[in-house]
């Protein structure tokens, strides 16, 4: 596939990349950046909520998906040694990818035109931009090429704390390893599944109309998927990541990541000004209503995404 | 601390990303503390008539000069005919983005060139 696995004179491990294989990696990276957000590119809602939202809002956006990408690239990216500088380089390197993408495609869709402002153009891109970012991010570090270099964060951590497990007897007792960064996993593929349906009319709808009992039923379907994702199924990972340390580990696992497909559901609608004038009762409806895809984003980013 | 090794190319990724993450975050800061937010402003404005397979057609361009959008604008021309009769014509707009302009056609059956009087402006619209 890569010639860095046939190629013995590749770069090693934590030197220089050659030209070649950053470009695949970009390559990537844009690859996945399209095909996690080519539902969001199309979709009249969003270009909408580009000139709706308040720029405030909109700083408030890039700061959260700054953090989740922080997140995602230290416990899943494709750097080896990640230190939080070049975290931090490689979320600003997706976050512009992202914003170019975004750009190039609305032009193309004819969503930007000369005849707009620049506020609205600027809205309408950042919007987009964002989830393309996370695409991008995860795009890289999971399509293609995982040669024996490409060790992730996740599992530099698990080496670690493996061996401080050697000298723990009371290993069992505790929560599985690395817990935050099964969680921020969580919560980015609770967000990447969840934006690309959270600011259309259909949640609005399904919130209003269903009845408190289908509700439940629904939750109860979240929590199923979810547990038929995380235990039952061979998906990759879920050996390793999920059924080691018993009940109390697969329950605890499941619980989390509700909340977090809850709370990814909960800032995406706030964000979506999906909150506003709203009785509580269809607040909650909504949240619950896209907690299911967000759930199911929560459980692939557990086991599918690293 | 390693030391960060990267190519040429990443290097102009980055520095050309960097560049665009900033420009947007200052020009959205700056927007965010210096724009009022004014409610929308919306004024109609009407082009020349034209006739078009037997009745006459009037361009309209509306503008709104504020800040915040405005959505389902309803847009209605009133044209007074010499006799003193009225005719009317509209068409909606979707979405008023901030500072924007959207361009539609109203038609009539009287010549609005004519016409005693001609007026046109925005009926309503959803606050945003």
């Amino acid at each position: 596939m890569t010639d860095r696995n046939a190629d013995p004179s590749a770069a090693p491990v934590g030197d220089r990349r050659t030209v070649r294989q950053s470009l695949e990696e970009y390559g990537r990276g844009v690859a996945g950046g399209l095909l996690f957000s080519l539902p969001f590119l199309y979709t009249m809602e969003i270009w909408w909520s580009g000139f709706q939202t308040q720029p405030a809002h909109l700083l408030a956006y890039m700061a959260v998906t700054f953090l989740l990408l922080l997140g995602y690239n230290r416990f899943a990216g494709m750097r080896r040694d990640a230190n939080l500088l070049e975290v931090c380089i490689d979320s600003v390197e997706e976050m512009g990818i992202g914003l170019l993408l975004a750009a190039l495609v609305l032009f193309l869709i004819d969503q930007i035109t000369t005849e707009m402002t620049a506020i609205e153009i600027m809205g309408k891109i950042v919007v987009e931009s964002m989830t393309i970012a996370v695409g991008v991010s995860v795009g890289t570090a999971q399509l293609g090429a995982s040669g024996a270099d490409a060790k992730t964060g996740l599992e530099a951590d698990e080496a670690r704390s493996a061996d401080s497990a050697a000298n723990d007897a009371s290993g069992a007792a505790q929560p599985p390893p690395s817990t935050i960064g099964q969680l921020v996993l969580a919560f980015c593929g609770a967000i990447l599944f969840a934006s690309n349906v959270a600011p259309t009319d259909e949640i609005f709808e399904i919130g209003m109309a269903a009845s408190a009992l289908k509700l439940l039923g629904l939750s109860a379907l979240s929590l199923l998927v979810g547990a038929i994702a995380l235990f039952f199924s061979d998906f990759r990972g879920a050996e390793a990541h999920v059924r080691r340390g018993g009940l109390f580990a697969v329950l605890f696992a499941l619980i989390t990541s509700y909340c977090a497909a809850l709370l990814a559901a909960g800032l995406m609608l706030w964000f979506f000004q999906r909150f506003e004038d709203m009785p509580l009762m269809i607040a909650v409806a909504q949240v619950i209503v896209l907690a299911f895809p967000a759930m199911l984003g929560a459980s692939a980013g557990r086991l599918l995404i690293q | 601390m390693s030391k960060i090794e990267k190519n040429w190319l990443e290097w102009s990724v980055f520095v050309i990303s960097l560049a665009l993450v900033v420009s947007v975050l200052s020009y959205l800061s700056y927007q965010a503390l210096f724009a009022k937010s004014t409610p929308p402003v919306l004024v109609v404005e009407l082009g020349s008539a034209q006739r078009q397979n037997g009745y006459y057609e009037l361009p309209v361009t509306v503008h709104n000069r504020g800040s915040q959008t405005a959505e389902a604008v309803q847009i209605e021309v009133r044209l007074t005919k010499p006799d003193d009769t009225h005719e009317q014509a509209g068409f909606e707009i979707q979405f008023m983005p901030p500072r924007s302009s959207r361009r539609g056609v109203v038609t009539f059956e009287a010549d609005p060139r004519t016409a005693e009087r001609l007026s046109g402006r925005a009926l309503g619209y959803q606050a945003p």
